[in-house]
């Protein structure tokens, strides 16, 4: 078997940023589009993890700061539902194509 | 693994730490005041908007009294377990930032009173998101660390974008919001990508060290150049969707159209002068640890992008009947006059750069004054034709509300840039600057933004033509005095800074030497050594004989940006 190592991490992050990515172009739900940036800061999350394992500098800032980004991406995920919430109650859907009336 | 658990352990904050970034902990201690004063005092929204004012006024006291400490021993950074390089950094620049975002605030604050104070049922909770959203503006301007960077830009982001959806009830508001929190949250995400990238490069997050070593990796070329590129231009994102910049300004037409215009009137300055000193600070900082050379690109790439979010957002402006949507348009072509004097920063002469920041900054104070008046005006009127904020609603307003329509005159002549108001002084600095640089490309910023102001003269003229020249018969109405007195302050100020220039261009030129000099003291020293025979010009700044002291002690003191 071979050793997981630098590489493997990297490429799983990558994938999940362009499936993030793709998500985020190819979706017309706005729930749809949060779960596609949670997936770019997944992505985010493990290159950072996984270059301060490797880097060799014994510090843990990468660490650290995934851990802010998780906060980050929680109080985001928490206001952007709130949001949707209200555009729900005003339009009766959260498909952003039907965000049209401010336009021009 | 235990290097900087060992360091947090050992460290607390001092009391000179403390006394550094007092503005920030005033401003925090505000947010809190304004959050659980009701529970005591009840749900009283000018009780609400006192409070938040004598707050903003302790923390403005604060940061006067930084900014002597500063201007006495220099910048300061501090409130960081990292010894390299601070977490925050106190020095002219963000302080004289803080103290412009906090007399807006304060207008923004005498705007919403008028306005929308008296139907208004939360308006603790506007008060924290709105104060909330401006310590995050300044804590922007006050870092040049990735992670402080990160988590400023979404302080302010986050409850930008709940303020621009406050009246839940309003569909274009629920719409608005949604937009701009869609395009922020994209651009966050794409931003904490590129900054995973940068750090796995370079194993640290402060930019002064990235910036040291960024160099010979854009000189090299191959994989790894693209690599850095790709990561630090996802960081340019994010703070290009703060500033707005084409292509990342969707958002702002709709979601400056959709908010109530006190928190339009708010983001269009405040947001986008906090993005555009936080990427003057870093673009500064990387031309000068890493040198012109490995730079030649991205001064390209800022000043097509400057050339082309003035000519769209002028363009757009064209057809809008909302003046509201108009203004937001003019406020992107605004951000984007501001960017091209980003661009020459990358030539990395203190001289050119000196100017350039110099000139921003004077470009702020007075587009918030612009923007303060003119947006309003328009919510003074909204607010007594129950929203109607189209071209039509201006007719007559020189009859209807005199004390509108003259101060809107000089707002929107102002932002055209035209004499005898302080618009023209700050757009000639802003073009004096890219002249002085010299080279082809600034030259041909130049060009681009003197075209620009030619083809924005015919929308604001739109405006004022409505106001003067056409009259159908709309009621007069009486306005609320404080507000009033408000836009006319404004109005007032543009011609008064316009015929005393002299204070804003030496005040600006003095917050604008932190980012290139040595400290004040040395300055001293530099000028003692070099003193002229006129004493009495030590104190001013903006004397050409002045700048060349500084340069020459500048290289005495040899590279200062590390």
């Amino acid at each position: 078997m071979f050793e997981i190592g630098l590489t493997h991490y990297l490429v799983v992050a990558t994938v999940l940023f362009v499936m993030g990515i793709f998500v985020m172009i190819t979706k017309r739900n706005a729930i749809g589009i949060l779960i596609g940036v949670e997936m770019v800061l997944n992505g985010a999350n493990i290159n950072l993890v996984a270059f301060n394992r490797y880097n060799g500098l014994g510090t843990i800032d990468g660490q650290m700061v995934s851990l802010f980004v998780i906060v980050l991406a929680a109080a985001e995920a928490a206001l952007a539902v709130a949001i949707c919430m209200n555009f729900y109650k005003n339009l009766n859907t959260v498909d952003v194509d039907r965000a049209d009336a401010l336009s021009g | 693994m235990s290097g900087l658990i060992a360091q947090i352990s050992t460290w607390s904050p001092t009391v000179a730490e403390f006394l550094t970034f007092s503005p920030e902990l005033a401003w925090a201690g505000t947010l809190c005041l304004v959050m659980l004063a009701p529970l005591a005092i009840g749900r009283n929204s000018r009780t609400t908007a006192g409070l938040a004012l004598v707050g903003l006024a302790v923390t403005a006291f604060f940061t006067v009294r930084v900014m002597g400490m500063t201007a006495a021993d220099g910048p300061k950074t501090g409130l960081t377990p990292d010894l390299i390089g601070g977490m925050l950094i106190a020095d002219n620049l963000s302080l004289f930032f803080k103290l412009i975002l906090l007399i807006f605030l304060v207008g923004v604050t005498i705007l919403w009173m008028s306005v929308s104070a008296d139907e208004e049922e939360d308006a603790p909770e506007f008060f924290v998101l709105l104060v909330g959203s401006a310590l995050g503006m300044a804590l922007m301007v006050s870092t040049h660390n990735l992670l402080m960077m990160v988590v400023a830009i979404e302080f302010a982001s986050l409850p930008s974008y709940a303020i621009v959806g406050f009246n839940k009830k309003n569909r274009e508001a629920a719409e608005a919001s949604l937009k701009y929190m869609i395009f922020g949250a994209i651009s966050a995400s794409v931003m904490l990508y590129g900054l995973s990238l940068v750090y796995g490069f370079f194993g640290t997050f402060d930019l002064a060290q990235i910036s040291a070593n960024v160099g010979p990796v854009l000189m090299a070329g191959g994989a790894n150049r693209l690599l850095v590129a790709l990561g630090l231009f996802c960081v340019f994102v994010g703070i290009a969707f703060k500033i707005s910049a084409v292509p990342f300004h969707f958002w702002c037409p709709d979601a400056f159209q959709g908010a109530k215009t006190e928190v339009t009137t708010w983001l269009s300055v405040a947001s986008k002068a906090a993005g555009l000193l936080l990427l003057m600070r870093i673009v500064n900082l990387f031309a000068q640890n890493a040198g012109p050379a490995a730079m030649g690109g991205v001064a390209v790439v800022i000043a097509i992008i400057a050339a082309v979010t003035c000519t769209v957002g002028n363009l757009s402006a064209y057809r809008q009947r909302s003046v509201k949507r108009m203004l937001a348009y003019s406020s992107i072509a605004h951000a984007g006059y501001m960017l091209a004097a980003a661009a020459i920063f990358v030539k990395a002469e203190f001289v050119d750069s000196f100017s350039a920041m110099s000139a921003v900054l004077a470009y702020v104070v007075v587009y918030m004054l612009m923007n303060l008046g003119a947006f309003g005006v328009v919510a003074l009127l909204e607010s007594k034709n129950g929203g109607d904020d189209s071209i039509g609603a201006f007719s007559g307003l020189i009859r209807r509300a005199p004390l509108l329509a003259v101060p809107m005159l000089c707002c929107l002549v102002s932002l055209v840039g035209i004499p005898p108001f302080a618009g023209f002084m700050t757009k000639w600095y802003l073009l004096n600057a890219l002249g002085e640089a010299n080279q082809g490309l600034y030259w041909a910023l130049v060009v681009v933004i003197v075209f620009n102001t030619l083809i924005s003269l015919w929308y604001y003229m739109r405006v004022v033509v409505q106001m003067f020249l056409r009259d159908d018969d709309q009621p007069a109405f009486a306005i609320p005095i404080s507000g009033a007195l408000l836009v006319n302050v404004c109005g007032l100020m543009l011609i008064v800074l316009m015929i005393f220039s002299n204070p804003l261009k030496s005040h600006s030129d003095q917050y604008a030497s932190d980012l290139f000099m040595p400290t004040a003291s040395e300055l001293a020293k530099a000028r003692a050594v070099d003193s002229t025979d006129d004493p009495a010009e030590l104190g001013e700044l903006a004397e050409p004989g002045e700048l060349a002291a500084r340069e020459d002690s500048r290289n005495l003191r040899g590279d200062h940006g590390g």
